[in-house]
Order: structure tokens, then C-alpha cells, then sequence
């Protein structure tokens, strides 16, 4: 009879969305113990996913519990996650520390200066800064070889040259003094914005949106026979820009040093060299970063 | 011979070996990159995806089919939900995502509420109108024999307007499964994000979007089969020509 | 703070933004209704006489229902994606991608639309000698104008509701502050999300009161009776309502 194989099929059907809904509600809100939940989160670009998933798994090599969230945003809001308890570690720019966080307008004139200075005022909000990195990831004004050619630039104040100049970049770009800001105060650069929300500035230099981008110095693109040129940042606006990760006071009090001595050691490890060649085998190899930073690891014995 | 113990030695970066041509210079499509990854980037998309889309659409169900019981033969109710169903699917989703964000925070519940509600919108009109379209001779014979009103419903109402609310379904399920690539916007999960990814490098990733889309797209068709199949089973006398 | 105290917290701030920045959002507005009516004119140009003229010959149903599906089952971001590879980024490949989702809803409809045309009606023409170009245009094409207006009227609404998704691949419109937290700050997103809503609702709006306008009185109630009688079944797979 029909009715009984509607009648089973309902109620079945109204189970498994009782179930479902139950399961949803769940969540993961479970916490056990009282040691907070190390929750490690990273910005929205790929070498960001290539740190995180870096710490994540020398963490849980050394038996530390992970929660990661990838991709959360740019500084702006990973700041805001981090600072409503959403999470409490991730990798942060020592230069955006000072400069985008804190909004000082300029950056001190040393590495170690920019470090230091991105510890105190973080530590003034009860978080910290573990060591920072020997690469640096600067800003980087890049044009097409061609374009290069066509103006004759060899800086960035030879951009004025072109008519109708038009420079792509993350949004955050647009409110920063290191980045849009600075290059129409310092450079003089008369220049309209083109923000760039979902495709990269590679893109859009390639189809001729805009005639400059705003690239990172780590770029893998940027290499050996790159069809790209940087344009040297003389008055060194970009800064300096470690990677030292951010972490909660209550964290690091939590778990002692063994949470700091784990992480530091992977830190230590990341030259540029290093860096560049993980960022080519994601992007350019379109290897996944959770095997890279799994081979990079391994290769140093941490894992 | 003499090592200098303490010499600062750089990192040990391990050949990652190249990509093959294929991968590097963009072509159109690369299965060595599918082969590879399927473990790591697109299956657990998929299982994301399957996972999201069932949630919206079982709760979606439900909520539709206990309305639409409860409102169809009560037209002054139905009419002003169907209306209110029509208006809310013209919100665009990702607008409605981000509407939900002060009150459910950038989580799964949020992408939840939103499929959901999409799911309603389509699914009440026609759980009503299946009700609706039971003949009147059909109701006059029940009455005539003697039937209930719980047992016309279960026996009379229900069976016929089944087609008509299978057929439901597979809009919806259709469309839930569509829709639930933009929930990658908000979250790292599901189909969307591969693509939300690729986009981001800097020459789009060609594989790993025609990769997801297609996955989405015979995700969306074995649904549309499988509730094909479960309306043969639950409804055998139906005519094999209505779509 | 409360939910409802931070939510209610977080609307203020939008509609803040909202008042602050009309003009921007005008501009988008508009940008957003540019790409939608290029993609709307360019799927009726290319698909409506198509479904007209299979609607008349009686053939490809297939070909009309499963245009509906179709656009149903293939997301729109996969579209984008998928066409800016082809197409690179900008005004083209996004219109381009919602003309696509446009097509479903006006193939459907405007084969249905003149399918549907009592048989009898069209006998009737044939008999008294009209071409079959004449039937389609003096007999069909009047009477199919309810499904067509309707077809219409889904497709835009879709490509106007749809086109925010576009900002990803530099199609502009209100998704450029959507997408873009991190420049506009999430009150500017609200505001822009809200403002989205409200430009869908409106376009729905005026679209149904334009199709009301379009449709002979009479075939109104005729569709209404019809609506109510015949069963449902196929209606609720296509585009039709």
C-alpha cells in the first residue's frame, strides 16, 4: 500500500532533519578542561595558508590540540576576530602590526626596531609576539616588461608617465599609509584606484585593467625570468615586514613554553629562499599548502 | 678535518619538484592535478557541500511541509506566505549572508538560515499547490466512504499531491545546491571555495574550476535523479511521461 | 551585550552608511542595473525568437524544459569562473554569465507561451489560409504574451538578484562593496547588502506591475481559471509562475 511507504518514508525524513537540525546546533562549542582551545587562524592569500598550516601541524606534532580557521580576512578583520576571542594565535606582518593595527604612520627604520615596537604595543593589549622570521614580505610595485618598456620606468615616480595611470590592489590598500596613501604622499603619484576583491593583482595587470599592481616581494611570479618588473621602493615606505605570530598572553600562560619553543623553531627556519620556493609550489605548481608545509617540515625534522 | 660546529646552517628546503607542463603554464584541463588532489582539495569539498546542501534542505522540508499542511486549505494563510516566499528569493545571497552576520556571526548556522530559507521559498508554493490540486472528485469518494479527515490526508490528499511535491524538491534541491557554492564567501567550505581560491591566483587556475563546477553541476543531477527514482517508488501509478 | 543589542547595533551603523555615502551607492546601483539589463537584452535578442519558433514547430520541449534546469543547476559562480578564464575579467565574461542564467527562464516561457496556444485556435488560422509565419505572429505571439512577460519578468529579477556575485570578477554594482569588507568595513557591507535587497525588490516590483500591464485583460483571467484547474505537476519544474 502506498500510504504505509509514504507514512515510513515521512517519518524517516522528518527524523533525519530532526537529527540534522540537532547536529548543526551542536556546533563545536565544546570545550573540555580549562585550558583555553588553541584556535590558530590565517589571512586570505596563499602564503598565509602555506604559515598556517606551517605552525598547525608542528603544533599537533608536538601534541598541541589545533583548531584552525584559514582564510579569515585581511588584517583588519583577523584583528577583529582575534580580538573578540575568536581566536588567539595566528601570523601577523611585523610592519602591518605597527603601521595598520596601531596606525602609526610610518614604520621605525630598522627589522629589528619594527619587531620590537609591534611587541610593545601589542603587549599593551594582552598579546604578544613570538620571534619573527628571517624573510620579509614587503609590498611590491610591480608593472608588466612591457609596460616597462613602453615608459622607460625605472622607479615609481616614473608611473606619472602614464596617461590615465590606474593602480589594482587588495581593498586594504586603498586606507593604508604603506600602501595607496604613502605612494600618492611620498612618490607623488597621481593615480586612480582599482580595488581588486577576488582576483589577483597578476591578473589584472595581465589584461591590462591597470598598468601597476601592488604585488608581495615573496611572489613566486617575481622569480628568476619573471615577465614582471619591481619597481625599488627608495624611500622605503613598504617597510619591514617579518612574520611574527600574534598570540594571547592567556595562551602562552596556559601551555608554558613549550607553545612558544614549537613555534620559534618553525619560525627560524623561514628564509626567503625558503618561503619563495613553498609559495612556488603552491601557486605556480599548484601543489595543496597543507602538503608543502608537510614536506618542508619534514625535510627539517619537525615532524 | 675540522667542522665548524655552531656555522649557522640555512633551512633544508626539499625539492617540492615542479609542477607538471600542464599545471604550470594553465592549460585547459589537467587530470594529473584532479588525480592528485582529489584527496586533499576536492573531496572534502565535495562531502562539505553534500553536507551543507542536506542540512538546508531536510529542515527546509520540513518547516515547508508542516506550513503547508497546516495552511493549505486555509487560503488567507497561504496566499500572504507564498507572496512573502516569492519576495525573499529575490534577495541576492550574498547579501542575505552578510544581513545574517549580526545575528549569527560568519558560521555555519548563518549559511544554514540562508539556504534554508531559499529551500522554503521554493518548496512551500508547491507543497500548497500539490494540496491544492487533488481533484474534488477524489475528496467526494473519500467522503463518501466514510473517510476522516486524518485518513483523507494520509490516504487521499497526500499520495496525489505527491508528484507535484517531488517535483518541488528537485527545483529545490537544485537550486539549494547551486546556491550553496556562494557559502564559500563567508566560509572555507563546500565547492565554492576551490573556486574562490583559484580565482585568487595570479593566472585563474582553469583545472581547479572546471573541476568544482563540473562537481557541483553532477552533484545537483544525482540529486535530481535520486528524487526521480523515490517518486517512481513512492508514487508508481504516476504518469511516466510528466517531468 | 545582547544578540539583539549587538545586531541592532550593527543595522544603525549599516543605515549610517547608507545615509553617508548615497551617492556611491547610486553609482553602483546603476552599474549593477547596467550589467543586468546588457545581460537581460542580450539573452532576449538570442533566445526569445528561438523559443518562439520551436514553441510554433512543436519541437525541442526538451531542449526548453531542460534550458530551465540547466540554468538552475549551474551555479552562477562556476559561470563567472569558468568564463573568465575564457573571456578575462570585466563588463564581458560577467555579462555574459548572467545572460546565460537569464536564458533559462525566457527559453522555457517562450516555448511554453506559444505552445500552448489552443490547438483549435491555430487550426482555425491554417483554415483560413494564414502562412505559418503569420499564424506565429498574428495568432501565437499575441496569445503567448502572459508566459512571455512572465518569462521576462523571472529572468530579470534572477540577473538583477544574481549580478552582486559578479563584483568578483571586476563586474562592479553594490557586490564591489559587498565583496570588499575590508574597504568599505562591515557597516558599509550591511549597507550595501540591504541596499541590494531593496534594488531586487523594487526591480520585482515594477516588473510584476509591468507585466500586469503587458497582459490583455482577458487572457489574465483566462491564465488565472487555467491555473486553478489544470494540475500543477509541470508548472512547478519549469519556469512557468
Amino acid at each position: 500500500m502506498t500510504f504505509a511507504r509514504v507514512k515510513t518514508f515521512a517519518v524517516g525524513a522528518i527524523v533525519l532533519a530532526g537529527l540534522a537540525a540537532g547536529l548543526t546546533g551542536c556546533g563545536s562549542s565544546g570545550s573540555s578542561g580549562n585550558k583555553p582551545k588553541i584556535v590558530l587562524g590565517t589571512k586570505n592569500f596563499s602564503e598565509e595558508y602555506i604559515l598556517g598550516q606551517l605552525y598547525k601541524q608542528a603544533l599537533e606534532a608536538k601534541g598541541f590540540t589545533v583548531s584552525y580557521k584559514e582564510n579569515i580576512g585581511s588584517t583588519e578583520i583577523i584583528t577583529a576576530a582575534l580580538n573578540s576571542g575568536k581566536i588567539n594565535l595566528y601570523p601577523e606582518y611585523t610592519g602591518e602590526i605597527v603601521q595598520d593595527v596601531f596606525h602609526h604612520a610610518s614604520t621605525p627604520a630598522t627589522e629589528a626596531a619594527t619587531y620590537q615596537l609591534g611587541k610593545k604595543l601589542e603587549q599593551q593589549k594582552g598579546y604578544t609576539l613570538f620571534n619573527r622570521t628571517p624573510f620579509s614580505d614587503t609590498n611590491a610595485v610591480v608593472v608588466t616588461k612591457a609596460t616597462a618598456t613602453r615608459y622607460k620606468l625605472k622607479q615609481i615616480a616614473d608611473l606619472n608617465r602614464i596617461p590615465g595611470l590606474k593602480l589594482g590592489g587588495l581593498p586594504e590598500c586603498a586606507t593604508r599609509f604603506n600602501c595607496l596613501i604613502g605612494l600618492r604622499k611620498e612618490y607623488g603619484l597621481k593615480v586612480k584606484f582599482v580595488p581588486l576583491a577576488g582576483i589577483s593583482s597578476y591578473t589584472a595587470l595581465d589584461a591590462g585593467t591597470v598598468q601597476t599592481a601592488i604585488g608581495f616581494s615573496t611572489d613566486p611570479v617575481l622569480g628568476p625570468n619573471s615577465k614582471y618588473v619591481v619597481l625599488p621602493d627608495s624611500k622605503h615606505l613598504f617597510g619591514f615586514q617579518n612574520i611574527a605570530p600574534i598570540v594571547s598572553q592567556k595562551l602562552v600562560k596556559a601551555y608554558g613554553s613549550k607553545l612558544g619553543d614549537t613555534i620559534n623553531s618553525v619560525s627560524a627556519l623561514l628564509t626567503t629562499p625558503a618561503m619563495i620556493a613553498m609559495n612556488k609550489a603552491v601557486s605556480v605548481d599548484k601543489q595543496s599548502p597543507q602538503a608543502v608545509a608537510q614536506a618542508f617540515l619534514k625535510a627539517n625534522g619537525l615532524l | 678535518m675540522i667542522v665548524a660546529a655552531g656555522a649557522p646552517a640555512g633551512p633544508i628546503v626539499p625539492n617540492f619538484g615542479s609542477g607538471n607542463r600542464c599545471v604550470v603554464e594553465n592549460h585547459t584541463f589537467c587530470w594529473s592535478w584532479v588525480n592528485a588532489h582529489w584527496g586533499d582539495t576536492l573531496q572534502p569539498a565535495l562531502s562539505q557541500h553534500v553536507e551543507l546542501s542536506a542540512i538546508a534542505i531536510g529542515i527546509g522540508f520540513v518547516i515547508a511541509f508542516t506550513t503547508g499542511l497546516l495552511t493549505y486549505r486555509r487560503r488567507w494563510m497561504s496566499r500572504p506566505l507564498e507572496g512573502f516566499s516569492a519576495l525573499l528569493y529575490t534577495i541576492p545571497s550574498l547579501a542575505l549572508f552578510q544581513i545574517l552576520v549580526p545575528f549569527t556571526g560568519i558560521t555555519t548556522t548563518t549559511v544554514e538560515v540562508a539556504l534554508v530559507a531559499y529551500t522554503l521559498v521554493m518548496l512551500f508554493p508547491n507543497i500548497v499547490a500539490g494540496l491544492n490540486s487533488v481533484p474534488a472528485d477524489a475528496l467526494d469518494v473519500a467522503r463518501a466512504m466514510g473517510f476522516t479527515r486524518r485518513q483523507t490526508l494520509l490516504s487521499v490528499e497526500l499520495p496525489l499531491a505527491l508528484p507535484t511535491i517531488v517535483a518541488g524538491l528537485r527545483v529545490a534541491v537544485v537550486s539549494t545546491v547551486s546556491l550553496a557554492t556562494i557559502a564559500a564567501f563567508l566560509l572555507p567550505k563546500g565547492l565554492g571555495y576551490p573556486i574562490f581560491l583559484a580565482l585568487k591566483e595570479p593566472s585563474p587556475f582553469r583545472t581547479e574550476i572546471y573541476a568544482a563546477g563540473a562537481l557541483t553541476v553532477a552533484l545537483a543531477l544525482v540529486a535530481d535523479l535520486l528524487l526521480v527514482a523515490l517518486r517512481r517508488f513512492l508514487v508508481p501509478w504516476a504518469r511516466r511521461g510528466a517531468v | 551585550m545582547t544578540l539583539a543589542a549587538i545586531s541592532m547595533h550593527d543595522f544603525l551603523d549599516a543605515f549610517r552608511f547608507i545615509g553617508s555615502n548615497w551617492n556611491l551607492l547610486l553609482d553602483k546601483a546603476a552599474q549593477q542595473l547596467e550589467l543586468a539589463g546588457a545581460a537581460l537584452g542580450l539573452a532576449i535578442v538570442l533566445v526569445l525568437p528561438l523559443g518562439l519558433v520551436l514553441g510554433h514547430l512543436r519541437r525541442g520541449s526538451t531542449l526548453a524544459i531542460a534550458a530551465s534546469i540547466a540554468g538552475r543547476a549551474l551555479p552562477v559562480l562556476v559561470l563567472i569562473a569558468a568564463l573568465l578564464t575564457v573571456f578575462g575579467i570585466g563588463f564581458v565574461n560577467n555579462m555574459i554569465a548572467l545572460a546565460v542564467l537569464a536564458s533559462g527562464p525566457i527559453l522555457t516561457n517562450s516555448y511554453e507561451g506559444v505552445a500552448r496556444v489552443e490547438p483549435r485556435v491555430v487550426d482555425a488560422a491554417r483554415a483560413s489560409g494564414m502562412t505559418g509565419a503569420g499564424v506565429l505572429r498574428q495568432i501565437e505571439l499575441p496569445l503567448a504574451i502572459p508566459l512571455l512577460a512572465t518569462g521576462v519578468r523571472i529572468a530579470a529579477v534572477t540577473v538583477v538578484a544574481t549580478a552582486p556575485i559578479a563584483a568578483i570578477a571586476g563586474g562592479g554594482g553594490l557586490g564591489d562593496i559587498i565583496v570588499n569588507q575590508a574597504g568599505y568595513g562591515f557597516d558599509g557591507v550591511l549597507g550595501a547588502s540591504l541596499c541590494a535587497m531593496a534594488l531586487s525588490l523594487i526591480a520585482y516590483g515594477l516588473l510584476s506591475a509591468l507585466e500586469r500591464a503587458v497582459t490583455p485583460v482577458g487572457l489574465r483571467r483566462l491564465a488565472e481559471l487555467e491555473k486553478g484547474n489544470r494540475r500543477q505537476e509541470a508548472v512547478s519544474v519549469t519556469a512557468i509562475t
